[in-house]
Order: structure tokens, then sequence, then C-alpha cells
């Protein structure tokens, strides 16, 4: 996220031997050699770094300073604010982790950690704001009669909506897609298997005939449970033939 | 106007019997005025006590911002109902004129925005007439217009300023709390603030850098959406003058982005050179091999003392061979010709 943050490794392996870098240019190749045992040089061209300048941080000055221009005179509702831990985190509990309480230890390029960190410091704050507030009678929720203009347009929120749904809409579609293709996959494997069922069956009913044939055995079981369907089925066509043919005859 | 506003923000409770009457209703001040006078009016927002703390902030850039920033400074104005505008200050101005800028309009805070070589934004921080003022490089801005953050406050609301602990710690950090409490608070009874707490500025420090965030308060178990705007601060240094004087603090950590640009530069740039050596040297590596390839000293071992084999010299001719060609082409002409 931040853009600042990603130093190179040659700078880092510089950082390191600054100061003896520093100090000569020319180091002796014993020298030299001895640092690249020790596993401060790294492989690559190594330039040198200039020396951190000293940073002023007047102590004395800053307090001063803030003691001069503070207002204490005004109280709390004017100024409303809080200093405060972030809320407990739920997730976290949930899954048995520590709590990330200090401000340190959030690593700034996991953005959600961050952001989540935010967000709990916020409703720590809400939630420590709420009972001063209303013991001072000022109201923290606005009575749904109560029209004024809002920091964003309406049109603004329109818009931010409509990116909402149309979301919703994507991932809906994906998820439906998805389904679809595993049911296709499906339907494929019990078409496959059903054509491989038929020409099993064929298969043996063609041995038996040939078999028949041949003489070899001379009972015509093999044929039943084609004729039990044959018998099924011009019977069954039979009454549909003539069911149709009584409806037709009822028709006119 | 101004004078006007005045008047009405110095209205206590118990000199207007109309406006108390509205109020005495309770929360709804608008609807009983609709049903009376039967048009549609819009109230001014309710502001029952005497608004006290005369606080202003200017919020104002140089020239030569890019839209984000613009929009940026646009928000924080539509967040800030005690703000006021200016035009943009020439590049060529010294920072002092913004002290005399702020006091033409009558302002005690200012945020200025200072953008550099048309990437960099830098951001003022100050207590205008004596001090302190911080400077700060604005990162990773986002605004109000982006889809993503989907809250939405009244404008005008007065906000929660949220605070990291760690701004006690540290003096400079102490400092710059009070500094952000006193310009990002609304005043009690502004007349251009609405009477809701219905938004949460926090400040968090992390990675020695201020992040900015603002929520809306959606319920009050505190469930919350992010409003915008967000950026992060990254403090250079703080004066003890307003836009200039003795400096008291200076991040030790900060690294100008100038200074940033060039680290990186330099690196790719040294890699480039390590690369082209490396190269270099592979080249002159293969030159050598074929030298040594021509002028071989190990090739005398193959080199075998054996007899002289004598001389032959054939001094007659090798006997010819008569073959007879084309043994049957005498028949095949006859036939040809038999056939003709």
């Amino acid at each position: 996220m931040i853009p600042f943050n990603n130093t190179m490794d040659i700078v880092e392996s510089d950082d390191q031997l600054g100061e003896t870098s520093e100090e000569d240019s020319e180091l002796s190749d014993g020298q030299l050699q001895e640092a690249f045992a020790k596993g401060l040089l790294k492989p690559g061209l190594n330039f040198a770094t200039e020396e951190k300048k000293k940073s002023v941080n007047n102590v004395e000055g800053l307090k001063q300073c803030l003691a001069d221009f503070r207002k204490n005179t005004l109280p709390w509702v004017e100024r409303l604010d809080l200093v405060n831990l972030p809320a407990e985190d739920i997730v976290a509990k949930s899954e048995g982790k520590l709590d990330n309480k200090a401000s340190g230890n959030i690593n700034p390029d996991d953005d959600f950690q961050r952001e989540m960190f935010f967000y709990r410091q916020a409703q720590a704050a809400v939630l420590e704001a709420m009972p001063r507030l209303q013991k001072l009678k000022i109201a923290t929720k606005r009575p749904d009669d109560y029209f004024a203009e809002m920091a964003k347009s309406d049109q603004q929120m329109q818009k931010i909506r409509k990116k909402l749904l149309m979301k919703q809409t994507i991932i809906e579609k994906s998820e439906k897609a998805k389904k679809l293709r595993e049911q296709r996959k499906y339907g494929k494997k019990v078409q496959v298997e059903v054509i491989q069922k038929r020409q099993k069956d064929k298969k043996a009913m063609m041995s038996a005939v040939k078999k028949y044939q041949k003489g070899m055995s001379d009972k015509l079981d093999f044929l039943e449970g084609d004729q039990k369907t044959v018998k099924g089925g011009p019977p069954g066509k039979g009454a549909g033939k003539g069911a149709g043919g009584q409806t037709s005859d009822k028709r006119p | 106007m101004s004078a006007l506003k005045r008047k009405r923000g110095g209205k206590g409770p118990g000199r207007n019997t109309k406006k108390v009457k509205l109020l005495e209703n309770g929360t709804k001040p608008e609807t009983t005025e609709m049903g009376q006078n039967k048009e549609i009016t819009v109230p001014a927002p309710v502001s029952m006590g005497k608004w006290k703390n005369k606080e202003r902030v200017l919020v104002f850039s140089s020239r030569g911002i890019n839209f984000r920033t613009r929009h940026l400074m646009q928000d924080l104005r539509t967040m800030m109902p005690h703000t006021k505008a200016d035009t943009k200050m020439d590049r060529k101005d010294k920072l002092f004129v913004i002290n005399e800028v702020c006091e033409i309009k009558n302002c005690n805070k200012c945020i200025f925005f200072e953008a550099k070589k048309k990437q960099d934004l830098y951001m003022w921080v100050a207590n205008v007439p004596h001090g302190p003022s911080a400077k700060f490089l604005v990162q990773n801005i986002h605004t109000l217009a982006e889809l993503k953050m989907t809250g939405n406050c009244l404008k005008g609301s007065r906000p929660l300023l949220s605070f990291d602990p760690q701004f006690d710690k540290e003096p400079h950090y102490a400092l710059l709390k009070e500094l952000f409490i006193q310009i990002f608070s609304t005043p009690q009874y502004h007349p251009r603030s609405q009477p809701f707490v219905d938004h949460v500025f926090t400040f968090t420090i992390t990675d020695n850098r201020i992040w900015f965030r603002n929520y809306q308060i959606i319920e009050e178990d505190a469930s919350m959406v992010e409003i915008g705007p967000r950026f992060v601060l990254n403090l250079i240094k703080i004066f003890q003058g307003s836009f200039g004087g003795p400096t008291l603090y200076e991040n030790p950590f900060f690294e100008s982005p100038n200074m940033h640009r060039r680290l990186i530069r330099m690196s790719t740039a040294s890699k480039l050179k390590e690369k082209q050596m490396i190269k270099d040297l592979q080249k002159l590596k293969k030159t050598d091999n074929k030298e040594e390839v021509s002028r071989d000293v190990t090739d005398d071992v193959f080199v075998t003392p054996a007899d002289d084999k004598p001389v032959h010299v054939e001094l007659e001719a090798p006997t010819v061979k008569v073959m007879k060609k084309n043994k049957h082409k005498v028949f095949k002409r006859q036939r040809n010709l038999l056939r003709l």
C-alpha cells in the first residue's frame, strides 16, 4: 500500500556496511573478505550511503509549546476527543489468537489487518463516547423525518448502490455458472454410463443368439428380457392409441 | 453576513419565543412548521445553545495541485463546517504570507496543501498567529467520490475524534494531537453544523505515519461504515512558529520522495551496470578460451616417434584392363532397325 517502504537489497546491504565504507572507500581485500565471510556483504554492486543527519527533537520546547497553545478552558463537549485502544477483536478471539492491542504490531502492508485495526479503534471510541454523549444530551441518531444535506449527494449514493448491486449480481452469476458446469459434468457421466450399459447388453444378446444359432443351447431365455419390454411396449402403446382414439371419438 | 450569523447564533433559549416553541415540540420542528404554513420551508440547522468556540480553519492550497488533492480539499471542507476557503496561493509567495491571509479571513487555524513537482503533496497544519505548525507528506489519498466507501453522514455534523494511545506517549505526538483536536473538532452550536454526532475521525500511528479514517456510526452498538476521505500523513517537521520559526522536531524516519526516487533509480542503474559487467566478463572469458585452444601445450603428448616407411616409387604405368562395354548394344540397334 505505501509506496515508500520497499528498500532494495543493495541498499540494505549497504546500510549495514555504511560506516566502514565511508571511512575509506578503498577497503583492503582482506577486510572485504572478512566482511563477506561474516555475511555483511552481499553479491552485487554496493554504493556508499550518506550518514544520517541528526534529527532535532527538542522535547522541552515541544512541551512548552503544547502548554502554551493548549486550550484547557474548553469543555469536552467542544472537542469530543478520545484516546483509546481498539475494541476487542471478535474474529481473532474466536480463532483463539492473541488480541492485537498495540498499533506497533500491525503489518502496514496487510491491508485487511490494518483497516480492521482502524475500524476497531473507531468502534471502541464510539462505545466509549455514546454514554458520555447521552449524559450530555447530545443526539447521536437523527430522527427519520429530519432531512438535511448529506456529505455525499444522492447521486453519489445512487452510484454506490448501483455498484454494490452489480457486484452482487456478478457474484451470483458466477456461482450459477459454476453450478451449471458441475451439473453438465455429472450429466455427461450418466450419459456415458448408460451408453456403455446398452452396448454391454447388446453384446451379451448377440453372443447368446450366436450360441443358439450354433445349437450350443436350445433355450430361448435370453429373448425373454427383450420380449418383456416388447410385450410391455405394445400394450402400453395400444392403450395409448386407444385412449387417443377415445378422445378423438369424444371430440366430435 | 457574518454579523447576521453571529446574531442568530447568539440568540439564547429565552430570547426568541417562536424558536423556543418549535424546539419544545421535540425533535420535529419542521413538521409542525409545515403543518402550520402548508408550505415547504427549510429551517436552519437547530442550534439551541450559544456558539462559544470561535474556531475557524482556513483550508486552501498552492497552485499546481492535482485533481485528487482538489477533491480531498473539497471533502475536508464538506466534513468541517467551520472551514473557510481561499484562492490558491501563488507558488512564488513565501509561506509566511499565509499568516496574513488567515488574519484577513479571520481564521486562527490553517490547513495548507502544497504541491511540488506535480506529484508530491505536502500538508501544513498550523495554529496561525503564534504557532506551532507541522509539515506532513500526504500519501495514499482516497476521496469521498470513490465508490468503495459506502457510508454517508450529515453535512456539517460534528465528529468524534479517536486517537491511538501512542499519541500520549511521545511529546511531539501529544502536540500533534492537540493541534488535530483544535482543527478537526467542530465547535458546538456552530451555525452551519448539525446537532448530531454521527461520524468518527480516527487517527492511528502505524509505520511512523499517521493514518486518517472517517467512519459513519450506523447503530449505537458501534457498527460502522467508512465514509472517507482517507489519507496517510508522514510527519516531516514541527516548527515553533506558524509556517516558520525554529524546528522543534524532525522525523528521523522521513525520507523525502526525491531521495526515495533517486535511490530507486540508483539501485536499478547499479543492477544494470552489474549485468553489463558480468556480460563483459563472460565475453572476455570466451575469447581467452579460444586462444588457448589454438596453441595447446599438451598437443605434443600425442606426437609419437614412428619408423619411416621405405618410399616406393612406381616407375611403370599400371596395366590397362580392356573391358567390353555395352555387350548387347548391337542387338538392340538391330532390333530397332528391324522394327522400323
